[in-house]
């Protein structure tokens, strides 16, 4: 019991904890200007009425309420309720704690926004729930016990026996229903099936963008150059096992050669967008070429920390006072003319989308070509073991060579459109955070394949346009779900499927099979 | 088939060969010509133009020690935690910023304190040596504890992962450290408010060459405590117990906990020892350029990763010259070389990346093995 007890009170702390540091960011306002405006209120100010307020509270301690008794299922009912209640009151202590120095702020009129940004003296009786002080400190600690001890009960309720025994059932039936449209699917009419579902995708493709308005084309045209950059990287880091920090440095070279061919500004040379197009990917490849060469003997985190100063390099070079006259400086280039087809001009939104959906069908359609062929093989074993593969015939420095050629490749193709379609690219769109986020979109969909990175790539870069409230703890919930991806599900949300080998189950066929090897 | 087997494979091997033997005699031949490049350039810009006086040079070399010290400071924590765990712990300079966000909070505080109205004096001037040692030690604690919990939370259970699923939870420590910093002290750029007797610009003036060349007070007094820091940290790890059994992690986890050292508590501690470095490496900063925002981490920790790359990871005296080395050659480097100082950053990370081609265990570092590079 005493361990349970310190357990609870452990949980309860470090929600305190949490939460406090959510204060102090201004999470809960903006939880409750969220609240307000889905429930239909408009607020005067930034700070939200204390109802909402009240809500995030019940909500935070709902939270500690579940995680508190999670995993604890060989617990009896009562006890259960007793932890969730310990742990939310330990939780209520420290946001009263926290309240009351806050109070104190407030009544001794010390400005402390110099330190804190968020603490007006607004913000302060928000947290406060507009009561007098006393009452405030007392009712937030009332509010996270109450809620944690419900979060608790429901939790230990859910995982009564014939509850379980419900969820059990249903979950068995939706299994077994996946499972026999998996049947039907996998069985002789797969190829049929295959090919219906990649029309209906294609109809899709070809249909939304036509619907949508210019602003959707433009928040998915992102994700599909997103989607091109990522494939790169993952020819890269997913398949050849190769830590490249400075990606988007062949991303700038890409868009950096659109945008001085076909610009009127420095040079006016006005190649048009295919030429400019094709010469920005090879530019790119070879600078790949150029960076592995004398890096191939590292490896892992030094690979990385080069790159990354290549990355840096080449960004403040563009942004020197030495090369203005040839690359316009911190300005960048304006007036980047747009692709022409047939003679006719790329004028709308829908155009360019079109332009990006056959980019990524080409990434895709190169990526998984080179990730089952000879060539992919090579790479994944040396990401497995470089020594190995050298020692089994592998030429490590060719495929490795290649594999940063090609991934730069597409980032040149990404950044020739990227720079075609905003008609300006500047060197402070090349900064290191974007490596990063092309980095952690591979990451969190997925290493090494197609589908993850679709999903990494709208899950990055699509979410946040549709969550646009959040922006300013957009970074920060990025690099935390970083973190938490490491230490949860390291593989991504879509792990790489590898190709297993696999013995058959019946041992007269292993026999049989070594007979036949024989012969 | 048999017959004719050996004879291709035999000639394929020649040819690598051959390839292999060309490609090691690339490197030092591109290294020779760089070289001789700039030498070249060197002796245009200083015997043919001879754009710069003594006094000049004097000044880059003073800007260079200092800044070169606090380089040295926060490379110690990259070089500790890479000898023991062997990852880049790439929230270091995060680590650092917010060592610089507490000095500056303890000296805005302590200017804040009125002990006497008439005349009007803080606590910050009436007592400046107590408030410079209470601003580092909040400053270095508060980096101390960052740097234990960010090891805790982020690091500790990805020990056995394969490497580079640390690094990259240590890329999102950085982002978010640095972005909880914005949120928590708003994006706006600081001024740190320094006690009176050391005050930003001024100090002790030198005549060299019929100009005055300054070395503040700021400025010796940062490079002074460096050096402290760093002779501190050395009698830790080479004299103490602690030092010893971090040392026994470095060289090999499981056979030192074995020896019953309790390998988990002394990770912890270098953590704590190297948070406690950048704090002071980060107070200094402020002291020294007066500025602190939100993204003041990330350049030096950059800087400082190359520096300890410099002197050869996990080699403590290594990250000091390397430090030392990169501050000087980032200060004297773009005049000695007659390019823009705008591009100072860009020759750090270029003699970065030519450590690493032509000897990537770095100035004084021991050849590692192939597992550990």
């Amino acid at each position: 019991m005493k361990a349970l007890i310190r357990q609870a009170v452990r949980t309860g702390f470090t929600f305190g904890i949490v939460n406090i540091f959510f204060v102090l960011i201004g999470f809960n306002t903006l939880i409750g200007i969220l609240l307000a405006k889905l429930s239909g209120i408009k607020q005067p100010g930034i700070i939200p009425a204390p109802k909402f307020l009240i809500i995030y509270t019940l909500l935070i301690g709902l939270w500690v309420g579940f995680s508190a008794i999670a995993k604890k299922n060989e617990l009896e009912f009562g006890k259960k309720v007793l932890i969730s209640g310990l742990a939310g009151l330990t939780t209520g202590f420290l946001a009263g704690l926290l309240n009351a120095v806050l109070a104190f702020l407030l009544i001794n009129k010390v400005n402390a926004r110099d330190f804190l940004t968020v603490l007006s003296f607004d913000f302060i009786k928000g947290t406060l729930f507009g009561l007098p002080p006393v009452s405030g400190i007392l009712m937030t600690v009332v509010y996270f016990t109450l809620a944690s001890l419900v979060g608790g009960t429901i939790l230990a309720l859910l995982n009564l026996k014939p509850v379980k025994n419900a969820w059990n059932a249903t979950k068995f039936f939706i299994r077994s229903e996946v499972d026999k449209i998996q049947t039907v699917t996998q069985g002789k009419n797969r190829l049929l099936w295959q090919i219906l579902a990649i029309s209906l995708v294609a109809v899709i493709v070809v249909i939304l963008p036509l619907k949508w308005g210019s602003y959707w084309n433009y928040v998915f045209g992102t994700v599909g150059l997103y989607v091109i950059l990522g494939l790169g990287l993952n020819i890269i880091v997913g398949l050849s096992g190769q830590l490249v920090l400075g990606y988007i440095a062949f991303f700038a070279i890409g868009a950096y050669s659109m945008a001085l061919l076909n610009s009127p500004v420095p040079h006016n040379l006005m190649w048009g967008f295919w030429p400019a197009l094709v010469l920005g990917v090879v530019l790119a490849a070879l600078s790949g070429l150029l960076l592995g060469l004398p890096l191939m003997r590292l490896r892992g985190d030094y690979l990385a920390i080069v790159t990354l100063g290549f990355g840096e390099i080449i960004r403040i070079l563009l942004k020197s006072d030495l090369l203005t006259k040839f690359t316009g400086g911190p300005r960048g280039i304006q007036n980047i003319s747009g692709p022409t087809l047939f003679g006719k001009p790329f004028a709308s939104d829908i155009d360019f989308m079109f332009l990006i959906i056959g980019g990524v069908l080409l990434a895709v359609f190169v990526y998984s070509r080179l990730q089952h062929s000879r060539t992919g093989r090579a790479w994944l074993s040396i990401r497995e073991d470089e020594l190995v593969a050298r020692a089994s015939g592998v030429n490590t420095v060719t495929y490795k060579l290649l594999a940063l050629a090609i991934g730069a490749a597409f980032a040149g193709l990404a950044g020739g459109i990227y720079a075609s379609r905003n008609q300006f690219t500047g060197p402070d769109e090349h900064a290191l955070m974007a490596s990063i986020n092309v980095l952690s979109l591979i990451i969190v969909g997925g290493m090494g394949n197609i589908p993850g990175t679709l999903l990494g790539a709208f899950a990055l870069k699509g979410l946040p346009e549709i969550l646009r409230e959040f922006a300013n703890f957009r970074l920060l919930a990025f690099g935390a779900l970083l973190v938490f991806m490491m230490l949860s599900r390291p593989e991504g949300l879509i792990p790489s499927r590898r190709p297993k080998y696999q013995l058959p189950k019946d041992p007269d066929k292993i026999d049989s099979g070594k007979e036949a090897k024989n012969d | 088939m048999n017959e004719t087997g050996p004879l291709p494979v035999a000639q394929k091997g020649d040819n690598h060969r051959k390839r292999v033997r060309i490609l090691k005699l690339l490197r030092p031949a591109l290294g020779v010509v760089v070289l001789l490049f700039i030498l070249f350039r060197m002796y245009q810009v200083l015997v043919v133009q001879h754009e710069f006086g003594p006094d000049t040079w004097t000044r880059l070399l003073i800007s260079g020690l200092i800044i070169g010290a606090v380089y040295a400071l926060i490379a110690i924590g990259y070089t500790l935690v890479y000898g023991i765990l062997f990852m880049i712990n790439f929230a270091h300079g995060e680590v650092m910023m917010f060592g610089a966000y507490a000095g500056l909070f303890a000296f805005q505080a302590f200017g804040a304190i009125k002990i006497s109205s008439e005349p009007p004096t803080s606590f910050l001037n009436a007592y400046p040596v107590i408030a410079i040692i209470l601003a580092f030690l909040i400053g270095m604690s508060i980096s101390a504890t960052l740097g234990y919990f960010l090891e805790k939370i982020a690091y500790r259970p990805l020990r056995k992962a394969p490497r580079l699923v640390p690094l990259i939870s240590a890329i999102g420590a950085s982002i978010f450290l640095q972005n909880a910093a914005q949120l928590l002290f708003s994006p706006q750029l600081r001024d740190v408010t320094n006690p009176e007797i050391l005050k930003r610009g001024e100090g002790w003036k030198i005549l060299i060459n019929g100009s005055n060349v300054v070395i503040s007070y700021t400025g010796v007094f940062t490079f002074v405590l460096s050096v402290l820091l760093l002779i501190g940290l050395y009698i830790i790890v080479q004299k103490t117990k602690l030092g010893r059994a971090m040392r026994a992690v470095a060289l090999d986890k499981n056979t030192a906990a074995l020896m019953g050292i309790d390998v988990n508590r002394t990770i912890s501690r270098t953590f704590i020892i190297s948070g406690a470095l950048a704090g002071a490496a980060g107070v200094m900063w402020g002291l020294h350029n007066g500025l602190v925002y939100y993204f003041v981490g990330f350049i030096p920790g950059i800087k400082a990763f190359t520096a300890a790359v410099l002197g050869g990871i996990g080699n403590l005296p290594g990250a000091m010259v390397g430090g030392l080395f990169l501050g000087i050659i980032e200060s004297m480097g773009p005049a000695a070389l007659g390019i823009d100082f705008q591009l100072k950053d860009v020759l750090a990370f270029v003699i970065l990346i030519f450590v690493l081609t032509f000897r990537p265990s770095g100035l004084l570092g021991e050849v590692l093995a192939e597992e550990k590079v």
